[in-house]
């Protein structure tokens, strides 16, 4: 026994042994932190490049947590609002529903959650642009199994491909009510679609009226800019679907069909009075001379009535509607629908004369000196010509007139080979209704399918109906017989060329590769320009036209201030909704040339 | 797999009869079964037919029905089957019978339900608070928990530093100059 225990004060020291050993409990020396777990929530990173400011992760919050702010370098345009969230980190749970519901998939959580700061102003940080490392360490992102969004539209009952041809029955049968509302549940109502509509329509609010089942309130949003919607539901070329947000990722909502749902819920004219129960202000004692019964002489009839303008519109055909009741094929905006709008926009006490040719039965100047303004909406009448030879033979005919002659219920006989010639919705239109005669159809077109700039659902529909389609064909000779009728089509075949500035490949047609197919009529769609004979003299003169089109200002006021002009014959989208955004704008233009700007006139 | 399924359906349904199949695919059965049954039939799936394991218990606010749903997610390590056991409580007087004798881990669920929903589980020895620190309002994850005005009630608002915040239908509004009637706003975002 000693004073000292040597072997109790030296036992210790034999743990410097491990001094200078790898320690077990850390992977790597020195330290290095573990990575977070595959899926964890940390903070925010998003691709700024592929986020379209849609809010839909500011919406969801309940914590409040987003905004939605500009940001420098990025330009809102259609589809995208041109805002980024910003999100504010005090407040946020990690709970990642923000990166659920949100549509592009473009917001993520990372695996980073260190953040150390005095300043509580300094939580506020926009995620990718105040953190773009935090790509590397993406870790709770958003997929198509997780996500909150629903990306399948309900499908749209048709009639199948081989009974549509045996009649005009109307091909799309339209949603029921439970599909409609399942449809419009969809949308998470961000709006960008408003932008890329030309006419800006409130469709995040009429959509949502349809999903709370107030099919009323939808139908009176709807009409209080666009006077056409069943016609807008049935045909529009929707450039609003293309811009949805759900379609960056899935199919965009059918919002063509939803407003075509909430329409037909208003069966007939007096139900559309009814439900949108216009206020018809007292007549001003102005009158507006408006010339063509179409979409946009129309709507500038409908809201000039509205604001107590006495309207009266020229049309040279028998029916109102313009192109839609005659370059429409009935199969796919039926009479009735169009008539049943048209009694409405009467009913409000718009006077259309029939049957009434500006320049032939009456000249433009008494028009131009009865009324206090006049509105043109005169369209593109005029088929453009291919200009080859054998196009003046029988059997070749203009496919506008063709659908015109066919629209007015009279009867063509095309024979049993018909050669469509064009790519727009005119040529697959004529295509689908020579099929309907019982003609096998071929459609030629200079460019390749996926040029078309007909709808591609109306191209998928001429496929399902056995329309055959010959792309980078180059239309050069009509063949005639003996009897001076058409039967053959020569055309080369086109190889497509890449365009040195940039622009869309052209087709340039190969020398010596000459085919010949059989034709019993031939149907030339490749556009159609304006006729503006009816504008004689001193007006020929003082109201400008460009390049086939009037000259308007925004609010579709020509040189002549008194008229005003839109549709087809003052802008270069030629559809009816920017038909209908022309008048639209043409309406402000007047009243404010009229009564003024005061909104209590 | 199929067989031993339409067995453990078979004997459940000869055993319970108030017990209802749902059809499901995969390695899940699945019954509703009315609430004073739940005690009996968890004993009898564990003790007479090898489902020694309680993975869940999961709860759903059917706030319209005027109901909570009861979820009992047990595992069978012999079968490898899974059952869910649903049954459906009062809303207005949420009690449920206490089962963490069967399985010990069931008293860390109903604490958590009983704190998140509300929902009383007679018998259960725990200490009334569980993850929420000195909470006074109602139940968090019923759905009539208004979330955002307890945010807005809580959280400290950067009134200055988020003034610069911006609604994006009304951004977009303000570009194309549309013009949204007062009737129409209602249905906004």
């Amino acid at each position: 026994m000693s004073f000292i225990d040597l072997k109790g004060t030296l036992k210790p020291l034999t743990a410097l042994k491990q001094f200078g050993r790898k320690p077990h409990t850390l992977k790597e020396v020195p330290f290095v932190p573990l990575e977070a777990a595959d899926r964890y929530r940390g903070f925010h990173y998003n691709d700024i490049e592929k986020c379209i400011g849609c809010g839909n992760c500011a919406t969801i919050c309940q914590n409040q947590a987003i905004d939605m702010v500009p940001v420098e370098g990025i330009e809102g345009h259609k589809g995208d609002s041109g805002l980024r969230p910003r999100i504010d980190h005090g407040r946020c749970c990690w709970c990642g529903l923000c990166v659920d519901v949100c549509p592009t998939s473009s917001l993520s959580l990372t695996k980073d959650y260190l953040y150390v700061s005095d300043d509580p102003d300094s939580f506020l940080w926009m995620p990718g642009v105040d953190n773009p490392d935090g790509k590397e360490r993406k870790a709770f992102t958003g997929t198509p199994e997780t996500s909150l969004n629903d990306f399948q539209r309900v499908p749209m009952p048709e009639l199948e491909g081989m009974e549509r041809v045996k009649s005009f029955a109307e091909v799309v049968l339209g949603y029921n009510e439970e599909q409609a509302r399942a449809e419009a549940s969809r949308c998470i109502s961000c709006g960008l679609c408003t932008e890329a509509c030309p006419d800006h329509m409130h469709i995040p609010e009429y959509i949502n009226a349809i999903a709370r089942g107030n099919d009323a309130d939808a139908v009176r949003i709807i009409y209080d800019n666009n006077p056409l919607p069943e016609m807008c539901g049935k045909v529009c070329t929707r450039r609003c679907e293309e811009v949805c947000a759900i379609a960056h990722r899935g199919e965009p909502i059918a919002i063509r069909w939803l407003k075509r749902y909430a329409t037909e819920t208003a069966r007939n004219a007096d139900i559309i009075r009814e439900i949108v129960n216009p206020e018809i202000k007292e007549p001003n004692g102005y009158k507006v001379g408006i010339i063509g019964a179409g979409p946009s002489g129309l709507t500038v009839a409908y809201y000039l009535a509205l604001r107590g303008f006495d309207c009266t519109i020229y049309e040279a055909n028998p029916k109102a509607g313009g192109m839609t009741m005659y370059g429409i094929p009935k199969y796919r905006f039926p009479e009735e629908s169009l008539d049943k709008q048209i009694e409405y926009i009467q009913k409000i006490g718009v006077k259309i004369h029939f049957n009434t040719k500006v320049g032939k039965d009456i000249p433009f100047k008494e028009i131009y000196e009865k009324y206090d303004a006049v509105f043109i909406g005169v369209g593109f009448p005029k088929p453009w010509t291919l200009g080859v030879e054998g196009e003046d033979l029988e059997g070749s005919i203009q496919a506008v007139n063709f659908l015109y002659e066919i629209n007015n219920g009279k009867q063509v006989d095309v024979g049993d080979k018909v050669i469509v010639i064009g790519g727009g919705n005119v040529a697959i239109d004529a295509a689908r209704v020579s099929r309907r005669l019982g003609a096998e159809v071929t459609i030629l077109y200079r460019r390749r399918v996926q040029d078309m700039p007909a709808d591609w659902e109306e191209i998928e529909g001429a496929e399902q109906e056995g329309v055959h389609i010959i792309p980078q064909a180059i239309p050069v000779k009509f063949h005639g017989d003996e009897k001076g009728h058409v039967k053959a089509v020569e055309y080369l075949k086109a190889e497509m060329v890449p365009d040195e500035k940039g622009g869309r490949p052209r087709p340039v047609p190969i020398e010596g590769s000459n085919t010949i197919i059989e034709a019993t009529a031939v149907l030339g769609a490749i556009g159609q320009q304006g006729d503006y004979s009816f504008l004689e003299g001193v007006f020929a003169e003082r109201i400008k036209i460009e390049r086939g089109r009037f000259v308007v200002n925004e609010k579709q006021q020509t040189s002549d201030p008194k008229v005003f002009a839109g549709g087809d014959a003052a802008n270069r989208t030629a559809d009816a909704i920017s038909a209908i955004a022309d008048g639209y704008r043409a309406v402000k233009g007047i009243e404010e040339m009229l009564v003024g700007t005061g909104k209590d006139v | 797999m199929e067989e031993r399924k339409k067995e453990i359906i078979q004997t459940i349904t000869d055993h319970f009869k108030d017990a209802v199949s749902n059809p499901y695919d995969g390695n899940r059965v699945d019954f509703t079964i009315p609430k004073q049954q739940i005690p009996a039939i968890l004993f009898y799936l564990k003790d007479e037919m090898g489902f020694n394991h309680l993975s869940h218990i999961s709860c759903i606010d059917w706030l319209e029905d005027k109901q909570f749903e009861l979820v009992y997610i047990l595992w069978s390590y012999t079968d490898r089957v899974k059952v869910f056991v649903h049954t459906r409580v009062d809303r207005e007087q949420p009690v449920m019978d206490n089962i963490d004798m069967i399985w010990r881990q069931a008293n860390t669920y109903e604490r958590e339900i009983r704190e998140m929903y509300g929902i009383r589980f007679a018998g259960l020895e725990a200490p009334e608070e569980f993850l929420l620190e000195d909470w006074q309002g109602p139940p968090p994850m019923r759905r009539d928990f208004d979330t955002y005005a307890y945010a807005m009630k809580t959280f400290w608002d950067r009134q200055e530093a988020r003034s610069n915040a911006q609604d994006v239908r009304e951004t977009i509004r303000r570009r194309t100059g549309e013009e949204l009637p007062d009737f129409a706003k209602k249905y906004s975002r």
